[in-house]
């Protein structure tokens, strides 16, 4: 009776999914109630889990609970330790989830809110939870090992050293990416500015409490920072309607990608208690809190969708946020949510040191992604239940939108939306900014539509409630955006620290100041020419870099389930290896194609080298032709800038597409090896050792052995 | 003292919270530390979280971006 009633609940869920799909897909209606797609989402994570993720982790991977884990047999009481299954999965997500998914759903609604739904969705399930699943699972059964270790391990050292480059240079792209995204919600907004500025000294305080007055208190100076961060966000309210220090506080690009580099700079060389850490205490708390708010604003007030199911940019090709057709695109600048590289360095790390049991690599590895992809599902409704109008008018390419209200109301038109000067102007008094035209990054966007939301919860407080709520999502943005630079920052510096260490002994000691700060310099450089690039980049930066950061991601995505399939065809589970082979086919023809198009496409819009040859004829000519034109520039001096940018932004996706050829043609080697069985399966598993945990972490009574005793 | 109903969750909530912000990890490090260690000096509680929160940066991982 019981499993009967259990089949009815969940022939029921898939019931009430397969509804909300269709009506999805199939409502002729005006607008769509985002209910629909908030109840497909969920429909569709329930029975995922419940079947496909106990398959990979019965079948697939085989996890046994009889076998300790590394955090029980090398528990040491610090970094190896069992820890409940709950508190690690706060702990794992709070670790990847970041502000990836909240912009890439952004940009991409562009198309219309079905494509990147169903990305989001159908993606996490067959491919991006899998990936953190079967890495967390993989890491474990080798006492933690990082992604890189396992490649050379498993694949071989060509395999290994080409996932480092890969590793080093996401991370210069995406650093630079997460500070373009800060420095366009930020620029002329002294709101904005004075908030973010003062979360310096909010992190100052914090850090001397935590080391000096009360180390280890971490709850409640996260409870003094957050009130301190409340304060903060409306002193900007202040300070922008009072005349005086608004001028003070209105920076324009390039000041705060100065003050970006400068910052980067400092906190990676200074010791982490004084900035990072605090700072990640409160963006973690921050992040947690925001979205579990944002998921209550949804329930409740279950806005329409505004922006229909497919735009014609989905198929032409010519949308002015990026440009590109639906494949490969969606598929690139979606990244985080669905599938993202990125957490395969989380997953193979810290995380695999603390679980208690084998078998819960489940709700921590599977689990965790499918929040995440929760939170880009919400990302997507908070920017599809905005007029497409205004959409347009905070997105496009800044060059094509021109500089006020009416010429973004004329450009939205050209792209067959409406939007009159009037809305654009409102819109931008309600959240207190004056202009919200080219807020280009996704941020704004989001941040209207969080704030929209929130106005909706908290409306009783009139009109000064959006407005606060505004300002509220940015900070709570470019609050996690900085702890990354930060953390990212530091992580590139090891990583160089660590390189040249290998030729030169003393560079390898993290405490050596005159290394620490070489590499420190090295890689502040490298994510801030990106970012000087894009900020000044004619073309609107955003949109050139973005596809290049999605690329990047998805290719170490490609590395990991590389990994996984060879570790898979080791572990003799060839019959299941398509679980992880599929989604890395996929990912692998996603990733070429966008990267074949960015370097060969013929379309100045899409390919980088289309795009150099323009602005040299441009340059030769000492004017600008038809069509560096049409793509927004406006001078000859912008034409020289874009043959720069275009050349790096174009070498890069060629490194990049080599480097996935590279790593997946190693790996083949292998796989055919031992499927031949020319090559012994070799792995580099931690041996089986009995567990004498249960399943809530106590210690398993024994009988005494023996008589005697 | 027993627990109402009502104040149940909010002492589960608040144990959560301790636990996943680390507020516990001490006195987890002094038991493991007395059991596998006996007779040695353990940390003291400032040189723990000291170490915790370096040892947690210099070997670090990475998050989404």
């Amino acid at each position: 009776m019981n499993r009967l009633g259990g089949y009815a609940i969940w022939v029921g869920i898939a019931i009430v999914g397969a509804a909300c799909w269709g009506v999805l897909a199939l409502y002729q209606g005006e607008t769509i109630n985002a209910g629909w797609l908030l109840f497909a989402a969920l429909a569709s994570y329930a029975i995922a889990y419940r079947f496909y993720s106990r398959f990979i982790r019965d079948r697939v991977l085989g996890a046994d609970d009889s076998r300790a884990t590394p955090a029980e047999r090398l528990n040491n009481g610090r970094d190896f330790e069992p820890m409940d299954r709950r508190v690690l999965f706060g702990h794992h997500f709070a670790a990847i989830a970041g502000a990836g998914p909240l912009v890439g759903p952004v940009l991409a609604a562009q198309m219309g809110y079905l494509p990147g739904t169903i990305w989001i969705i159908v993606g996490v399930i067959l491919a991006g939870a899998v990936q953190d699943m079967t890495t967390l699972f993989f890491s474990m059964r080798r006492d933690g090992k990082s992604l890189g270790q396992m490649a050379r391990e498993e694949i071989g050292p060509v395999g290994g050293a080409a996932a480092l480059i890969a590793v080093l240079s996401i991370m210069v792209i995406l650093l630079a990416v997460l500070a373009l995204v800060v420095v366009n919600a930020l620029a002329a907004s002294p709101w904005g500015s004075f908030s973010l500025a003062m979360t310096i000294p909010i992190a100052l305080l914090m850090g001397v409490y935590l080391r000096f007055l009360r180390p280890g208190r971490v709850l409640e100076v996260s409870i003094i920072g957050v009130g301190l961060l409340i304060l903060a966000i409306i002193g900007g309210g202040w300070i922008s309607e009072s005349s005086p220090y608004a001028a003070a506080w209105t920076f324009t690009p390039n000041q705060l990608t100065l003050a970006l580099i400068v910052y980067g700079f400092v906190a990676s060389v200074l010791p982490v208690w004084v900035l990072l850490a605090p700072r990640d205490y409160l963006s973690t708390f921050m992040k947690i809190g925001t979205i579990a708010l944002l998921a209550v604003g949804i329930a409740i007030t279950l806005p329409p969708m505004q922006m229909p199911r497919f735009t014609e940019f989905a198929f032409n090709g010519q949308g002015p946020v990026f440009a590109g057709s639906l494949f490969p695109f969606v598929f690139i600048i979606i990244a985080c949510g669905a599938l993202s590289g990125f957490h395969s360095l989380v997953a193979s790390g810290t995380t695999p040191k603390l679980i208690q049991k084998e078998s819960q690599v489940r709700p921590i590895g599977y689990g965790a992604m499918l929040t995440e992809s929760f939170v880009a599902v919400m990302a997507m409704i908070a920017a599809v239940t905005l007029d497409p109008g205004v959409y347009f008018a905070m997105n496009a390419n800044p060059a094509l939108l021109g500089d006020t209200v009416q010429s973004a109301s004329q450009a939205v038109n050209g792209f067959g939306f409406s939007v009159s000067p009037e809305t654009l102007q409102s819109t931008a008094n309600a959240v207190g900014e004056d202009s919200i035209v080219g807020r280009t990054g996704g941020a704004p966007t989001l941040a209207v539509g969080i704030s929209a939301i929130f106005a909706g919860l908290t409306g009783i407080l009139g009109a000064a409630a959006q407005a606060f709520w505004y300002h509220f999502a940015i900070m709570f943005e470019a609050l996690f955006i900085l702890t990354t630079v930060d953390a990212g920052t530091r992580v590139g510096r090891f990583m160089i620290q660590d390189l040249i260490g290998n030729v030169w002994r003393p560079f390898a000691r993290p405490s050596w100041l005159p290394g620490n700060i070489i590499a420190s310099a090295l890689i502040v450089a490298g994510w801030g020419y990106f970012l000087w690039a894009g900020v000044n980049d004619p073309l609107g930066g955003i949109n050139q870099l973005f596809p290049l950061f999605g690329i990047a991601n998805q290719l170490l995505a490609a590395v990991a389930l590389t990994v996984g399939t060879t570790i898979l065809i080791k572990m003799g589970k060839l019959r299941y290896a398509w679980v992880t082979a599929l989604p890395l086919a996929w990912d692998a023809a996603v990733t070429l194609t966008a990267s074949w198009q960015k370097i060969f496409s013929t379309d100045p819009a899409i390919g980088f080298f289309a795009q150099r040859a323009a602005a040299q004829q441009s340059i030769q000519a000492g004017q600008l032709n038809d069509t560096m034109a049409a793509l927004g520039a406006a001078s000859v001096d912008d034409a020289r800038q874009i043959l720069v940018n275009t050349t790096v932004d174009g070498v890069l996706s060629i490194l990049f597409a080599v480097m996935i050829i590279i790593v997946i043609a190693d790996a083949s080697r292998v796989w055919f090896g031992i499927v031949r069985g020319s090559k012994e399966p070799e792995m580099s598993e931690a041996p089986w050792q009995e567990s004498h945990l249960d399943s809530e972490g106590k210690e398993i009574e024994r009988e005494p052995v023996g008589a005697g005793r | 003292m027993p627990d109402s109903p009502l104040v149940r969750p909010f002492r589960y909530a608040w144990e959560y919270l301790k636990e996943i912000s680390g507020e516990n990890a001490y006195d987890r490090y002094l038991a493991v530390h007395a059991a596998t260690h006996p007779g040695k000096p353990a940390m003291s509680r400032s040189e723990f979280y000291r170490w915790r929160q370096d040892d947690k940066y210099n070997n670090p991982g990475s998050r989404c971006p």
